[in-house]
């Protein structure tokens, strides 16, 4: 499954293009927004990093739905249906956004930090936020995507789920973003994100069969 | 080993007040192919979905049983073949990675279904969103006989094929049912086969 869709998406490129886009089009914005020099110190550890999470929530917002859409609306959903277990294509279909995820921390995070001046106190602390975060945008992303393939209006359906399960992950993440930034230590917060991380993959493993068979 | 058998009993589907299927029975034995006719609308796709496992339905039962195990819903969906006018295939990919990616997910080799689409004389190396109608259809019986499903679940089965296609595909249904499988054909009018064993009219 894994390897299915980075040949499809490498041949179309669909999502990988609108990610990149869009995620270069907020950088540049939020850029000039702060102007060459950047915010100051105080200001910069408040603010960025909840640029930076708002930055890859809307880049993934703008190509992860289209996991399972795209599959129902180009009729391959009855042939996946009858050849896949449900767990095999979830695991198949989160693996793939987590690569897309992960290739977009790793193509906005640098520039982001040059863009803004932005220093971080705790690198590996920074890193593992991003790993955990980027693994929760994904996880959370295909399951609400799963939900919404069948649906009429898939847009609206996919904003309205994601706020209540996205909501806590990001507020986690920002949190922690800042003390990175800060140098302060992850204390509680990083076990429960992992904690969160662990929940949506198992209740995505748990509903996936129930939202995607008939 | 006990012989596959196919029986359904008042299959009732309805789709918000649109009754579609209204209380549909039926059995099929081991050698013997069911022939669905009826008018567009009349519920054809629908219990063939039903019985593939795609479809749950409303009321009644099916049961469908290989080597002397009954198969719930999910089971019956990924051991059946299915042939319909809405099973698309991915058109990145071409012929042979469609079908050795199915395969991987039935964990089969993709010799059987290459063989199927060597008859039907199916190009390999071309996009499936390069084929033409007929050539999709090709590649669908390619898809149902991949894992030599004791099932087949035919939906307009020669839909857009030329001649030699039809002759062809043909000749895989007859090879199936003479090695003891099962078919239910459906389509709006009465076919020609030698191996019809009942006929169900959705029309009536």
């Amino acid at each position: 499954m894994f390897v299915k869709e980075w040949r499809c998406e490498y041949r179309t490129r669909y999502a990988l293009n609108t990610l990149a886009l869009f995620a270069f089009t907020t950088l540049v914005v939020v850029s000039f927004s702060l102007g060459p020099l950047g915010v100051d110190r105080s200001h910069g550890t408040a603010v960025l990093p909840v640029l930076l999470w708002i930055i890859l929530l809307f880049s993934v917002a703008a190509g992860l739905p289209r996991t399972f859409v795209q599959e129902e609306e180009t009729q391959t959903a009855m042939a996946l249906r009858l050849s896949a277990t449900p767990s095999a294509l979830f695991c198949g279909k989160l693996l793939y956004n987590l690569t897309l995820v992960f290739a977009l921390e790793v193509l906005v995070t640098p520039f982001y930090l040059m863009m803004t001046s932005l220093e971080v106190a705790s690198p590996w602390l920074f890193a593992a936020v991003l790993a955990a975060g980027g693994y929760g945008l994904a996880a959370g992303s295909t399951l609400v995507a799963a939900i919404i393939a069948q649906a009429r209006s898939k847009g609206t359906l996919f904003s309205v789920l994601s706020f209540p399960i996205l909501l806590p992950l990001l507020v986690l993440a920002v949190e922690l973003t800042r003390g990175a930034t800060a140098g302060d230590p992850g204390g509680v917060a990083v076990p429960v994100l992992l904690l969160y991380d662990a929940t949506i993959t198992v209740a995505g493993l748990m509903l996936f069969p129930a939202v995607w068979n008939p | 080993m006990s012989a596959p058998r196919l029986q359904f009993a008042d299959v009732r589907r309805h789709f918000g007040r649109l009754s579609v299927l209204q209380g549909v029975s039926g059995t099929v034995d081991p050698g013997e192919m069911m022939l669905v006719t009826g008018p567009n609308g009349s519920g054809k796709s629908t219990l063939l979905r039903c019985l593939a496992g795609l479809l749950a339905t409303d009321g009644g039962t099916i049961a469908y049983q290989e080597n002397g195990t009954p198969l719930d819903a999910a089971e019956r969906r990924r051991r059946v073949g299915v042939v319909a006018p809405d099973l698309a295939f991915y058109a990145e990919l071409t012929v042979e990675e469609n079908l050795a990616f199915f395969a991987k997910l039935r964990r089969v080799s993709p010799a059987r279904g290459l063989d199927v689409l060597g008859r039907l004389a199916l190009p390999l190396d071309r996009l499936a969103g390069n084929l033409s109608s007929g050539m999709r259809q090709r590649l669908r019986w390619g898809f149902a006989l991949l894992h030599s499903a004791r099932l087949l679940l035919l939906d307009e089965p020669f839909q857009n094929f030329d001649a030699a296609g039809e002759r062809i595909a043909r000749e895989l249904l007859d090879e199936h049912l003479a090695a003891g499988g099962l078919a239910v054909v459906a389509n709006p009018s009465s076919l020609d086969f030698q191996h019809v064993a009942t006929h169900l009219d959705l029309g009536r």
